[in-house]
């Protein structure tokens, strides 16, 4: 429950205050997470192939976002559920909000969501005197809490079962033993109440299958399922960017979400819903909404970079192996996403002003890029962005100005080359020789002399091949 | 899609992003990976028996002959009072409600009111689909089938027959698509929130039971 930042995000400045708890809580997690995931990919010759597929699915979804919408919501509408269409958060919270009204709602039960945390559904809806609960055990934890989460997937990780108990004791009024199971036991009971006295359902949506207009939904722990079962009345926001063409494409990225997010084959449950229930008997909502939603999307499609931005599938696992988020947590983030997707994501939304300091949150160490399932180029999007943290958000460039990329399109051809290296190797000495005083390189003609402001180069020395031979005799 | 139906924002925004006209050609996507080959079916159930013992589901392989035994060590092991069971053909011939009954079980009808089947201590389904490589039962409604008991109850079971096998997500999706709703289950209800400890039962079913016909109807 993380309201839109609208002052800057301090990272640094949260980082210096940290708990050494976190680290470690998040390490668990990650580590967990990330083997589990490696199993799973291991069973799987073809995990590569399945990658690249989904990568070129996500692309070529979003490159032609404007049909499969216009048929996703043609078929929503054929299948008997209304569409909303939102051009942000406000917008999307008021069609909420409308809906809730006009069904005279009490008590809602939600599903934990992305798309919902994102635009801050819940305080509206609070603020609105609607009776809200997550239902989510890891989101139900961390409102009782008041927190945001630390994980995408496991979100009160950082809090230790002792901490839980003191908090149902507090919040819910009954005694607890600190053991994962019987705290379980009592939010289970507890939150069977809301489900089944909640009027309304809201949820968010993993997929919108375009060709049918279905909503996919991933838990496992049933509360979603409980979410858009239960209540008569159900409302799921979706973004844009969650539309995929039909349904052999969804296996296609069903099998890529489940691995990478939990290391599970399939996720414990995955909902199909296609439209209201047709008979009373069969359960189901009575009357399904659907809230189309924009929120800036549709600005990073303009780019061909930041539009692969929009091809992540929410699994998580750029978190799991970002040595940076390992070390900080998800608050650090700022707002709903962390890691490294929350690192392209966040100053994408909310501008470079207010997340100036979320691109630099990275070692550039590219683990996050290796393991994602679709391919999101996160070390192309992080150095773009530090460039218009740089030079404002009105720049388009992708990474670096065609020079630099000749000059390291060249140094690449020179180092590749046996002979053109040894030349160099050669030639350097005498290159050298304008520049050199002594033992140091104090200052280099500009633009290379940026590289001598901050200090003085090693003049270029030995010939390490012929040093190397040297060395091996002498062994 | 030559004209354009939804005239809004958020598609107007879309299309200016991308520089396309309203009913622009769609060109085909891109190609799938095959889907996984079946295996003998001796070997597809031996498989899926596997892999739902690996997601903490308790399996059996069952004849007629024996299914009242099973159902009594069920009723005992679990402490089931009251069931409630679909009205699937399959289910019926089998006579699950009776042969429950019989054991003593109060009998609930499926399409109950939500605050009845929560309830009750035992759910009992037919799978329509089983996708042996990952352990999972699909399960699709009807009035006959209604979704919430393989949800509410504390014990899941779900029958199954050798037709409801398929080698992979690709067939089922083929057949289900056109049905208003399809769950896919591996395993019970679980969560690892709180500490990272793997617990069962969380919201749904904390214990599923997969019952497999060889030859059904003997």
């Amino acid at each position: 429950m993380s309201d839109t930042p609208t002052t800057p995000i301090e990272f640094r400045r949260y980082t210096q205050n940290l708990s050494p708890a976190i680290p470690i809580a998040i390490q668990q997690a990650t580590g967990q997470f990330f083997e589990k995931r490696n199993a799973r990919v291991a069973e799987l010759p073809e995990w590569e192939l399945l990658r690249d597929v989904g990568h070129r699915l996500r692309l070529h979804t979003l490159e032609h976002l404007d049909a499969y919408l216009e048929q996703a919501a043609t078929s929503l509408s054929a299948a008997g559920v209304q569409v909303h269409w939102a051009m942000n958060g406000a917008e999307a919270n008021a069609v909420v909000l409308d809906i809730a009204r006009q069904h005279n709602v009490k008590t809602i039960a939600k599903v934990k969501s992305m798309a919902t945390e994102e635009i801050a559904l819940n305080t509206a809806l609070q603020a609105a005197g609607f009776q809200i609960t997550e239902t989510d055990l890891g989101e139900f934890i961390i409102q009782l809490a008041g927190l945001g989460p630390s994980h995408i997937v496991v979100p009160a990780v950082h809090l230790k079962k002792e901490e839980i108990a003191q908090l149902f004791k507090e919040k819910l009024g009954v005694e607890a033993p600190p053991d994962p199971e019987q705290l379980t036991a009592i939010a289970r009971a507890r939150l069977r109440e809301v489900f089944l006295a909640a009027d309304m359902g809201i949820s968010g949506a993993n997929f919108l299958v375009a060709e049918t207009g279905t909503l996919v939904m991933v838990t496992n722990e049933g509360n979603g399922r409980m979410c858009t079962t239960l209540p008569d009345l159900h409302v799921a926001v979706v973004a844009i960017d969650k539309v995929v063409p039909d349904w052999e494409s969804l296996a296609t990225l069903l099998k890529l979400l489940a691995r990478s997010a939990t290391g599970q084959k399939l996720s414990t449950y995955t909902n199909f819903i296609t439209g209201p229930r047709k008979t009373k008997g069969e359960h189901g909502p009575r009357e399904l909404h659907v809230v189309l939603l924009d929120n800036g999307r549709s600005r990073m499609l303009a780019s061909p970079l930041t539009r692969e931005t929009l091809k992540c599938i929410r699994c998580g696992s750029c978190l799991n192996v970002c040595p940076v988020y390992k070390q900080v947590g998800g608050y650090a983030y700022g707002w709903f996403i962390s890691g490294p997707i929350g690192a392209v994501l966040t100053p994408q939304l909310l501008g470079t002003k207010i997340a100036a300091e979320l691109p630099y949150a990275s070692t550039l160490c590219g683990a996050c890029a290796e393991v994602c399932p679709v391919k999101v180029p996160l070390l192309d999007l992080l150095r773009h962005l530090r460039r218009r943290v740089a030079e404002g958000d009105a720049t388009t460039t992708p990474i670096v100005s065609p020079v630099l990329r000749g000059v390291a399109r060249g140094s690449a051809i020179a180092l590749g080359t046996p002979w053109l290296y040894r030349l160099g190797a050669r030639l350097m000495p005498l290159l050298q020789v304008p520049v050199r005083r002594g033992n140091w390189i104090p200052s280099l003609p500009a633009p290379l002399n940026r590289w001598t402001m901050v200090r003085p180069f090693m003049p270029f020395r030995a010939r390490f091949r012929r040093w190397w031979k040297h060395h091996k005799k002498n062994e | 899609m030559t004209q354009n139906r939804f005239p809004n924002p958020v598609l107007d925004a879309v299309r200016h992003s991308l520089g396309y006209e309203s009913g622009a050609p769609l060109p085909p996507h891109p190609l799938l990976p095959s889907a996984r080959a079946a295996g003998t079916p001796q070997a597809e159930i031996a498989l899926l028996l596997q892999e739902i013992d690996k997601v903490s589901g308790h399996t059996q392989q069952l004849t007629t002959h024996n299914l009242d035994t099973a159902l009594g060590a069920l009723v005992e092991t679990e402490n089931i009072r009251t069931a409630t069971v679909w009205n699937t053909p399959t289910l019926q011939c089998l006579d699950i409600a009776g042969r429950l009954k019989h054991l003593g079980v109060t009998l609930v009808p499926p399409d109950a009111e939500k605050h009845t089947l929560a309830q009750c201590d035992l759910g009992v389904t037919e799978a329509d689909f089983a996708i042996p490589d990952s352990g999972t039962l699909g399960l699709l409604s009807g009035p006959e089938k209604p979704r919430a008991v393989s949800l509410l109850p504390a014990v899941h079971l779900a029958l199954l027959t050798p037709a409801a096998l398929r080698p992979d997500l690709h067939q089922v999706f083929a057949e289900a698509q056109h049905h208003g709703y399809l769950i896919l289950i591996t395993g019970p209800s679980r969560t690892a929130d709180i500490e990272l400890t793997l617990t069962l039962g969380v919201h749904g079913p904390r214990e599923l039971y997969v019952w497999i016909f060889e030859s059904p109807g003997e």
